[in-house]
């Protein structure tokens, strides 16, 4: 028996109905984050709103877009207009967030559904993906914050469809991404909406100087998608198209995985090759490298238990053969884990990360009744569940803060300020925005620093610019924490920008790169909480200094 | 100092009661508290609470503490204590080993010694060790449980003196503090102005090369000399690779006793209460490991000897000026100027692991001003202490392809190439025998002909000199010593 399927058999049978499950009274050892929501006060007032079409969707995007390296915040409105809110937070002070215009038509910020940030071009700034009801936009990214509508110069048709995910990656020999938009109910379809589930679709990129978007290929057949990311499953050095679609509308359908081979049509895996049939209302993916060992884990939502989906040891690694591991690591995150409704939970966006800068990966996951569904909880808060040393998760929703009766949707754990400590937005259907400030860990008498940090940005001087695609290794000591830079997944929900590692009580760290084309970087030496900047074929990495706080405290307020 | 939290307005009494009860504990030999009788063979019967610290100490409260720091430093501790780590390795950051060792005492990987004073009794408690106590060094990642003394596997090196490590700590954090002032400095002007700003880092006289801050933010670090790259002067370990007494405690408590500090070693950061799996949960509390910083930290600067030989007195007054005239000084500057001696603890460039100041709600700080030694030390007319350390706190390449036996090592530490050292100190060089980093030469003189890299010039100065020139360079440096 492999070594980890004895370590699961083992946590199985020692934690029994005990321990793993969402009365998990376990107490937390590690840090737990004090989350300070100031959505309000950081002046970011927002709601995603409107009717059934936007009882799914919700994103966010978080990104720079007026070049200063702090994110800013793309919000889907649903029929109210989305909006975007340019970050002016001072390095480690409160959140501060400013409404600006984008310089495109009010009638496009409307019937958003979520965004994804990427650059398309790679003129070397941020580009957006918008999913819409009705037609999907490419905004082309200029400095401070505008955009153009690229459509048409992009030849990008942005359909009719009820658009709900999106991914992105960049195909070898091909000059610009590839992009995969996902759909959700053709409501038009007679017998709408049940089993009536719209095409998705592969955009590849033509020849050429500028992207070429034309005569998309149809995903066939197609699930009632709600969420999408390339991923590099097994190591291959090409990306397949994970789908995780809704059971809810589809017929016949289920859990999907693409072939997007280089210069090849798509084709789904098949149960001969190992995929196995998965049908859940799948609502969001994470992936992680949870075990170290460069296969990614995914984090699948649904409504009732969460899936955690590992490679099945047993089996040859070209198969992908998943086994759902959810329960002996303590994350199905069936049902609320506080309050007095005792019905499944609904969940929507999931999200690896460390939240606590301990070196472990933690998740959260947003949850929320879909609108009003009577077997499913209507107060439902948002999961954060914090990772531990034998790899299992322990509920820290309720102490951390973030256990607001809120309809969750769409969020992202990004450094909103620059202090080396995850904040959390979470999109909210009919109920403001959630905008936590990560203050460090709470204490009696007031809160107090997290574990070393460290924040990677990557550059290359070729096409695919932020690397996307890449997989960054940072080693500590015998620890190695690897991240991947990816576009997609989430609910609705995308980020770029800084890659976030909490290196625990490691001073200092040695970073390689995979780069997208599979060439790895030699060891890049760098000191813990700083931002660094990875230059393809720079000898050394660069830091990167975020502006000082207006007062600067003795020996605290600098890094 | 006491178990439990105590109201504040009670606190400084209880805390000089506090301490008078410790020091009948420590002294009288009779047990305060828990069932173990004062025969029992352990050094710790009780921990101190770091809240009890908190604030600033008065010069009685400052010395019981320092009591506590000795006892702990020279306790012979036992596996009741918590010595051993037979599931962890040496390592600064919590390893774990695969299986267990056997025996609590491993003689190259440690743990080595069941005491401090076993290595820093040179020429009294709290100096230098002689070869005979060399230690091994290594990372303790991977090949943790060498058990060889190739130089592939481990640095081989002598015990410095702690002698004024108190003074060397308030200096790095001053000079910390401005070099780090002097680099946001720049990231503001360049932010400002939009063009690249050039900066010479320098504090308290000591260059350490330059850095140019871009307008967005980015910084080009490549012309940074003898310091890491976060502008933290890392004052202690023969490389300057460790930031504070603190965290340095931590480290030799775990490599060479295999006693784990919790504030590093304890559930926040690994789960569990006995990470080296010896049942011994939270070895060391955090107030235990001030008590060994204080003691550390108030040990007195070393002096100058002056020698009742005439003719010695007269040789190294002139041998004084050979060194300066050499170019010695340079690196082993004879004074640093300090502006004050209010030593914080915790200190406020440690990292996580280490506790840090924001993790206390109060620092304790007491002030080595209280301490007759400190009273005693020279100052300049801006009222700044001159501390006479000869030393720079930078590191330099010290060895060359022609003269490289100080580029003995094979094993690069935290970042640090080979052949890379900090100045050592010369104050107490008299008292501390033998010499260099590996305690392998027997005489200043060669030592001092070892010194190549940046040090070459001064070096073939050295060489070059007239017998008697050199013979009272000796006798200068021979009046260095560690006061008993």
């Amino acid at each position: 028996m492999s070594a980890r399927a004895l370590f699961l058999g083992v946590l199985v049978s020692g934690l029994g109905a005990a321990a793993v499950h969402a009365d998990d009274a376990r107490p937390v050892p590690n840090d737990i984050p004090d989350m300070h929501e100031e959505a309000l006060a950081a002046g970011i007032d927002h709601k995603y709103s409107g009717p059934w079409e936007f009882f799914v969707g919700g994103g966010v995007a978080a990104f720079d877009c007026n070049g200063d390296r702090l994110p800013d915040l793309f919000l889907a409105g649903g029929t109210n207009p989305a909006e975007l809110y340019r970050n002016e937070s001072e390095t480690g002070g409160g959140l501060r967030f400013e409404k600006v215009s984008m310089g495109i038509p009010d009638e496009d910020l409307s019937r958003v559904l979520g965004a994804y940030p990427l650059d398309i071009d790679d003129d070397g700034l941020m580009d957006l993906v918008v999913l819409r009801l009705g037609r999907n936009l490419i905004l082309k990214g200029k400095p401070d914050c505008q955009f153009d509508v690229a459509n048409s110069a992009f030849a990008f048709d942005g359909g009719k469809d009820w658009t709900t995910a999106f991914s992105a990656t960049w195909e070898k020999g091909l000059p610009f991404p590839t992009l995969a938009v996902g759909n959700y109910v053709d409501r038009m379809a007679p017998g709408s909406p049940w089993g009536t589930c719209a095409a998705n679709y592969l955009f590849r990129p033509h020849p050429g100087d500028k992207p070429n978007y034309e005569d998309p290929t149809a995903l066939q057949p197609s699930y009632c998608s709600l969420s999408m990311l390339f991923t590099d499953w097994n190591q291959s050095g090409v990306a397949s198209l994970r789908v995780t679609n809704d059971r809810q509308y589809y017929r016949g359908g289920e859990e999907q995985m693409w072939h997007v081979d280089p210069g090849k049509p798509p084709r789904l895996y098949t149960a001969a090759e190992g995929w196995r049939h998965l049908s859940i209302y799948g609502m969001g993916i994470a992936q992680a490298d949870l075990f170290g060992n460069g296969y990614p884990v995914y984090a699948l939502t649904s409504m009732g238990d969460t899936k955690l989906q590992q490679l099945d040891e047993e089996s040859d690694t070209d198969r992908p053969v998943y086994d759902d591991i959810a329960y002996p690591l303590g994350v199905t995150a069936a049902r609320p884990y506080t309050g007095d409704d005792v019905r499944p939970s609904t969940g929507w966006h999931s999200q690896f990360a460390d939240v606590n800068n301990d070196g472990l990966l933690d998740l959260f996951i947003s949850k929320g009744n879909v609108e009003a569904m009577p077997d499913f909880a209507a107060d439902d808060p948002d999961n954060l569940l914090i990772g531990q040393w034998d790899k299992t998760f322990i509920e820290a929703g309720k102490p951390a803060g973030i256990a607001l009766m809120r309809r969750g949707r769409g969020a992202a754990l990004v450094d909103l300020n620059l202090d080396g400590m995850l904040d959390l937005v979470v999109v909210n259907r009919e109920a403001p925005v959630s905008l936590f400030r990560n203050r460090g860990a709470k204490r009696s008498f007031g809160d107090i620093p997290l574990g070393n940090w460290l924040e990677v940005e990557l550059l290359q001087p070729t096409l695919n610019r932020n690397a996307v695609g890449a997989r960054i290794s940072v080693k500590t000591g015998n620890h190695t924490m690897d991240r991947t830079v990816t576009v997609g997944g989430g609910h609705a929900s995308g980020q770029a920008g800084f890659i976030h590692v909490g290196l625990g009580t490691a001073e200092r760290a040695e970073i390689r790169v995979r780069w997208p084309d599979g060439e790895w970087s030699h060891s890049y030496r760098v000191f813990a909480n700083n931002f660094v900047r990875i230059e393809r074929g720079k000898p050394d990495a660069e830091y990167w200094l975020p502006p000082p706080p207006a007062e600067t405290k003795p020996g605290e307020a600098t890094q | 100092m006491k178990h439990g939290s105590r109201g504040h307005g009670d606190r400084r009494q209880s805390r000089v009661t506090g301490a008078a009860i410790c020091v009948a504990f420590f002294f009288s030999g009779q047990a305060l508290a828990g069932d173990a009788p004062p025969w029992a063979e352990k050094a710790i019967h009780d921990h101190i609470d770091f809240t009890t610290l908190e604030g600033t100490l008065s010069a009685d409260e400052l010395k019981t503490l320092v009591e506590i720091g000795k006892h702990l430093f020279t306790a012979r501790f036992t596996i009741a204590d918590g010595l051993g780590r037979p599931m962890a390795t040496q390592a600064i950051i919590p390893t774990q080993r695969k299986h267990p060792t056997d025996a609590p005492f491993r003689r190259t990987a440690g743990p080595d010694a069941n005491n401090c004073q076993s290595c820093h009794n040179i020429p009294v408690l709290g100096g230098s060790g002689d070869f005979t106590a060399n230690a091994f060094i290594s990372e303790g990642f991977e090949s943790f449980d060498f058990d060889t003394l190739d130089p592939q596997f481990s640095n081989e090196r002598g015990s410095v003196s702690l002698f004024g490590a108190g003074l060397v700590e308030l200096l790095a954090r001053e000079m910390t503090a401005e070099l780090r002032a002097e680099r946001d400095h720049a990231v503001a002007a360049a932010r400002q102005s939009g063009e690249p700003e050039t900066v010479a880092l320098s504090t308290k006289g000591v260059d350490f090369g330059e850095l140019t801050v871009m307008p967005d933010g980015l910084v080009d670090f490549s012309g940074l000399e003898g310091i890491d790259s976060d502008l933290t002067v890392r004052p202690f370990s023969q490389k300057g690779v460790f930031a504070s007494l603190r965290q340095f405690a931590i480290n030799a408590m775990n490599a060479h006793l295999g006693i784990e500090a919790s504030e590093r070693f304890g559930k926040r950061w690994t789960g569990v209460d006995d990470f080296d799996g010896d049942d011994r949960p939270d070895e060391l509390s955090p107030g235990d490991v001030s008590a060994v910083v204080a003691f550390q930290a108030t040990l007195p600067a070393p002096g100058r000897m002056v020698p009742d030989d005439a003719g010695w007195r007269e040789a190294a007054a002139h041998g004084e000026k050979v060194f300066a005239d050499l170019g010695c000084a340079a690196c082993h500057r004879p004074f640093l100027p300090l502006n004050g001696l209010t030593f914080t603890d915790p200190a406020p460039y440690d990292t996580a692991g280490t506790l840090r100041t924001g993790e206390v709600e109060r620092p304790a700080q007491y002030d080595l001003a209280l301490l007759d030694w400190a009273k005693a030390l020279p100052r300049n007319d801006k009222g700044q202490i001159l501390v006479p350390l000869f030393g720079d706190l930078k590191r330099h390449h010290i060895a060359d392809g022609e003269v490289n036996q100080l580029g003995n090592e094979l094993l690069a530490q935290r970042f640090v190439e080979r052949d890379v050292f900090m100045t050592a100190e010369l104050w107490g060089v008299g008292s501390t025998a033998p010499y260099g980093h590996r305690n392998d030469f027997t005489t200043l003189d060669g030592v001092i002909r070892a010194h190549a890299g940046e040090a070459r010039a001064a070096r073939e100065a050295y060489v070059a000199a007239e017998e008697s020139d050199r013979s009272d360079l000796i006798a200068f440096l021979k009046t260095l010593v560690i006061e008993p």
